[in-house]
């Protein structure tokens, strides 16, 4: 029932989203728009930073070159509109990608933005060049980036991106939330801390564990925009506390894909006028340290994939709203993930969960493994319960194949160093990518020498089909590609996904222009759209 | 002088009666707050020891058509997120909640005396550097030192014992240490350093049971302190990690979040911390008032 | 009187020193720094990076230069930069100490509000069915977990009242701002009436039973006027006392109760500090505390002084 009818409420959101930019509201101004926020922004600068906790409240302070279409909940190549940049195009042999730019337009200290700015953005800030004399403190998503050659300006209002082999895709990326353009006269410290762009927003102030505050940007350089006279965020860390405050009618709108399945049900049935957009969440998938035995033995590896329940642990984790995925978000919101029907083929995610524990316990048998001899391992996860609940049930299924796990947490503060470290025998993660394209995610993630592949994982023949896919146009023939590819990676056990987070950003219903961006959670934060109907 | 008192209490308690029976009765006449409190930790301890005979499912085993299921004949108590009985996971948690409870208080308490015989029997320097320890950990409250230790070593089962035991220090070592001066200048005393025993032995031998009185008060005091500070601990993210059924841990995060849909997860948890707190604390009364009768009529 | 002053003054110096050592040392003790939370966000954790990062937080020098720092800085009014919001430390908790002061005056006051009268009747009405309640009462204070008091009070508010009693904005005026705090002071001063409640009581017994309350009562004093003028006056030494231990206690009390009503005072801003491994503003709230509760006791000492002529200092 419940599920049946979420799906009508999605259906409908996509729907209405998809008319958005065609229907006419009467928009009204003013009004202070207050959400809340789950805990104090690591810093205000979204370059040095790969969370929503700063993309989510400060993505309204800046402009993209191009961005996604705020009104459309798709995120793809076609939905691309402009943002600084009035319009873009392709040199002939598909290498140079040429930015004209918006004139007139003034950072929110008064002074004008020019190419040089998108200069030192790009080559001096994130490719680190130019010998500048700022520096970023940490770069996140520098492999975006890696096959971008050189940046040039051509007098104040035009530049152009230079490429090493066609990247058709790198559109998906530049339009991303994560790509504002820095002004190049504020240094990354003040950045950090009270941030200057072109946005509809301007910076007010940051206090830690209390609030956040934006006000209208008066001179913003598209004239009648925002609605908003301000945005305020106040922090509350505690989950339940915070939704109970937004079931008493205390915001407007809740966090970023902050409500679980369950919570996001309690919502509708105590505020049932708020509405609650489906958003795809990051993948919880297994991290296998292959460097230490027995894991070095693929049969074990082959086993402990196949003991994976996905579908229990969806019920469990989501009363079955997660999704079951591959690499890539599945539909209906991801573009690139496998269809219903091409999941039957992949190994390991078939329904007949005991066929493949009987196939697994005679893999283990072969290894010397058996009731009475049993492997002992240690599950180290994250110290947060979306990743401690899921490796409680690693451990679980594992129990069905001989093995006997221990769940080891550790804090958020350690997680990441230990598993640079490789000091875990099987871990369990999270993966959240910024941009629905395999772009985005397989050089990230998968390709040889990426910080973020954590397992190590790496294949000359696979990274091949990683560049044939990105320097493909046609999308659709692209799409065929990522398919088999998403298939390999898993059947390789190169980092298993248990399942694909289904969260929900919730609002009051008179806020009105805002849509959720349901396959990525860094890319519908522009805020300029949005207003009250109060 | 507490041997005195222990000899006038059981005067008290026990003049006239001839049947054991009759003493438990006039016991529980005279100190009805504490005989709740001993029927309450009794039963908190025998949950503890037999937790597997008590309940028949697993705590830890997970089931995914139960998650979140109301209670019901065969989950009285209902079930986690997980699909975990609720009535298992408290069951087995008192085991957690009496291992951190007794483990602190003992080792705390060990500590204490250790610190507290030596400071008032060798005096001197020694004293006076333990002196000067003992005010700095108590210039922080409870909670506070307990939080920075916790960050400190991670958490962990064991930590978590050593995190709350050390705030108990410094109050056993007090209370041993001016007991010690006291009874160090005692005839009794003096007579069996004259009979040729050890200063260690002498320590052992007499002042240590005679300062048994005030420290069995902090003691239970502590009990049930530890186990609200681990609690608190585990609500901060603290305490003792999954998968062990820790009471606190239980009511912290998922449960807070799922109190609407299910406020089993968070009243069944909550009620079994305050009343085996409450417990210790009925008993801690009571033996603070037969032990210290300067404190009764 | 003057030496022992000074002596008391020298060791509570000596305490606040060893706390200082105490805490940095602890500090650096930690699993991970704020470099690796910085980089947690980050997905990966980049050496190069993150060397540059140390170096530039003075991270990368030995402990007792970076301790040595410190003091040098704190002798001068200088408490650091915190390394989360790259502000001022004194700035980040300038702001937060009169919220948690306010809360902790308003949870203080209501202990002793409650607990004083309470104590004072259960004693009088010793072993009646009027003192065992009133006991059982104050005993379920101190054994509820606050935490979950708190989560009880915030559901029972939003389902009967559909309104959360929780902080979210600078309050405007007074008023409001002692209806937001009563609350939460409410909650936290439950818990503390408990032990003020059962030292009044036993002082009171305590008392009640000296020669010179017998020799009022045969003077033909009347019964309330000895409970509530000669024993109340005697009872208050030991009260007071406790009152100072107290205010070490509500600062541990405040810690659970401003996380959940999400008060945005130094309690709560310290367990935060903590998970971030913000150093400059843990190391400078520990010592913060400190000072108060070794400034209380120094305090609660010389009262006890004034109120009981018998005690003498220098022995």
């Amino acid at each position: 029932m419940y599920g049946k009818k979420l799906a009508v409420v999605a259906a409908l959101s996509l729907f209405t989203a998809a008319l958005g930019a065609n229907v006419a509201y009467a928009q009204k101004s003013g009004g202070v728009l207050k959400a809340y926020h789950r805990g104090t922004p690591p810093s205000g600068s979204i370059h040095e930073e790969a969370t929503n906790s700063t993309l989510t409240p400060y993505m309204p302070v800046m402009n993209n070159l191009v961005m996604y279409d705020q009104s459309i909940a798709i995120n793809s190549l076609d939905t691309i509109v402009p943002d600084l940049a009035k319009s873009w195009s392709w040199s002939d042999d598909k290498l140079n990608l040429t930015f004209k730019l918006r004139e007139g337009v003034k950072w929110h200290d008064g002074k004008p933005f020019t190419s040089a700015d998108v200069k030192c953005t790009w080559w001096d800030l994130l490719l680190g060049n130019g010998g500048r004399k700022y520096k970023l403190r940490k770069n996140p998503r520098k492999a975006w980036y890696k096959n971008l050659k050189g940046v040039t300006t051509n007098g104040d209002h035009e530049v152009t991106f230079e490429f090493g082999r066609p990247q058709p895709a790198i559109l998906t990326l530049l339009a991303s939330g994560y790509s504002p353009v820095y002004p190049c006269h504020v240094s990354p410290k003040k950045m950090r801390t009270a941030p200057i762009g072109t946005g509809p927003f301007k910076f007010v102030k940051l206090k830690q564990n209390e609030s956040v505050k934006f006000t209208k940007n008066t001179d913003y350089w598209k004239k009648d925009r925002p609605y908003l006279d301000a945005i305020e965020w106040t922090i509350i860390k505690s989950r339940s506390t915070r939704v109970l405050a937004f079931i008493a009618g205390k915001f407007d709108m809740t966090f970023n894909a902050d409500l679980s399945v369950p919570l996001a049900q309690d919502v509708r049935a105590q505020a049932p006028t708020a509405v609650c957009e489906r958003v795809m969440g990051a993948s919880i998938n297994l991290i296998v340290n292959q460097a230490k035995p027995p894991f070095d033995n693929a049969n074990i590896r082959k086993a402990m994939v196949l003991t994976l329940d996905r579908k229990s642990a969806i019920q469990i984790l989501s009363k079955g709203e997660n999704r079951m995925g591959g690499a890539m978000s599945p539909p209906p919101q991801g573009v690139w993930g496998f269809t219903p029907e091409f999941i039957k083929t992949v190994a390991g995610f078939g329904p007949d969960v005991q066929a493949n524990r009987v196939e697994a316990r005679k893999l283990m048998e072969k290894e010397g493994y058996g009731p009475n001899n049993r492997l002992k391992v240690e599950v180290s996860t994250r110290n947060i319960a979306s990743y401690r609940d899921p490796a409680v049930l690693l451990i679980d299924y594992m129990k069905e194949i001989y093995i006997d796990g221990t769940l080891k947490t550790i804090e958020t503060s350690n997680w990441h160093a230990t598993v640079a470290r490789k000091d875990y025998m099987v871990g369990l993660n999270a993966t959240a990518v910024g941009v629905d394209d395999p772009d985005a995610n397989f050089f990230e993630n998968y390709s040889c020498g990426s910080q973020r592949n954590y397992t190590g994982y790496c294949k000359p023949e696979m990274e091949k089909l990683f560049v044939e896919q990105s320097m493909m146009s046609d999308q659709k023939a692209r799409a065929k590609l990522v398919l088999q590819i998403d298939k390999r990676l898993q059947e390789d056990a190169a980092r298993p996904i248990l399942y694909h987070n289904q969260n929900f950003t919730c609002k009051q219903a008179y806020v009105k222009g805002f849509v959720a961006h349901v396959n990525s959670l860094y890319n519908g934060w522009r805020m300029e759209d949005v207003w009250l109907d109060k | 002088m507490t041997d005195v008192d222990h000899q006038l209490e059981l005067d008290k308690a026990g003049a006239n009666i001839n049947s054991r029976w009759d003493a438990v009765l006039h016991f529980a006449k005279n100190y009805p707050l504490a005989v709740g409190g001993i029927i309450i930790v009794i039963m908190f301890v025998g949950m503890a020891i037999f937790a597997d005979v008590i309940s028949s499912h697993d705590p830890v085993q997970t089931n995914a058509s139960l998650s979140l299921a109301a209670p019901s004949a065969n989950n009285i108590l209902g079930a986690d997120m997980m699909g975990r009985d609720m009535f298992a996971r408290i069951v087995h948690g008192s085991r957690i909640s009496l291992v951190v409870g007794v483990s602190s208080t003992l080792l705390g308490g060990i500590i204490g005396v250790v610190i507290g015989l030596m400071s008032g029997y060798l005096l001197g320097w020694f004293d006076l550097i333990m002196q000067r320890i003992i005010d700095i950990m108590q210039a922080l409250p409870l909670l506070v030192l307990a939080l920075v230790m916790a960050a400190s070593l991670g958490p962990s089962l064991e930590n978590t014992i050593l995190a709350i035991s050390i705030p108990l220090v410094p109050r056993v070592a007090r209370v041993v240490r001016s007991s010690t001066l006291a009874l160090r200048e005692m005839p009794f005393v003096e007579a069996a350093r004259a009979a040729g025993m050890t200063e260690l032995r002498v320590a052992f031998r007499h002042v240590l049971p005679n300062t048994l009185a005030p420290l069995i008060v902090l003691g239970t005091a502590q009990l049930g302190s530890a186990i609200l500070v681990e609690a608190s601990l585990s609500f901060l993210g603290l305490g003792v990690p999954e998968p062990h059924p820790s009471w606190g841990r239980m009511l912290s995060e998922n449960a807070a979040e799922y109190a609407r849909v299910a406020p089993w997860l968070v009243i069944f948890p909550g009620l079994a911390i305050s009343i085996v707190v409450f417990g210790t604390n009925l008993l801690g009364d009571a033996l603070r008032d037969i032990l210290d009768p300067r404190q009764r009529t | 009187m003057g030496t022992y002053l000074i002596k008391r003054f020298f060791l509570m110096l000596l305490t606040l020193l060893g706390m200082s050592v105490i805490i940095f040392v602890m500090l650096r003790l930690m699993p991970g720094n704020i470099v690796d939370i910085m980089f947690d966000s980050a997905g990966f954790v980049d050496p190069l990076e993150k060397a540059e990062i140390e170096k530039e937080l003075g991270l990368d020098r030995p402990i007792p230069v970076q301790y040595f720092d410190w003091i040098w800085g704190l002798m001068h009014w200088d408490l650091g930069f915190s390394y989360v919001s790259e502000m001022p430390a004194a700035e980040e908790l300038g702001p937060r100490i009169p919220i948690t002061a306010k809360l902790a005056i308003m949870a203080l006051g209501f202990s002793v509000l409650f607990g004083v009268p309470l104590g004072v009747i259960s004693a009088v009405k010793q072993d009646t069915a009027l003192d065992y309640t009133l006991r059982v009462i104050s005993l379920s204070g101190l054994s509820l977990p606050s935490f979950w008091l708190a989560l009880l009070i915030l559901m029972f508010s939003v389902a009967v009242f559909n309104d959360i009693p929780i902080y979210m904005e600078p309050p405007e005026n007074l008023l409001d701002e002692l209806l937001l705090f009563s609350i939460p002071a409410a909650a936290v001063g439950f818990r503390s009436s408990a032990l003020i409640m059962r030292l009044t009581r036993s002082s009171m017994l305590e008392v009640l039973r000296q020669d010179y309350i017998r020799t009022a009562r045969a003077k033909g004093a009347s019964e309330n006027s000895v409970n509530y003028s000669h024993a109340l006056k005697n009872a208050f030494l030991p009260v007071t006392t406790i009152i100072g231990i107290e205010a070490a206690f509500l600062i541990g009390g405040l810690i659970i109760t401003e996380t959940v009503f999400n008060i945005p005072g130094v309690a709560h801003f310290l367990v935060e500090a903590i998970l971030m491994r913000d150093y400059p503003i843990v190391q400078n709230l520990v010592m913060l505390i400190a000072l108060i509760v070794v400034t209380v006791n120094f305090i609660v000492d010389l009262t006890y002084g004034a109120l009981d002529p018998r005690i003498k200092y220098g022995s």
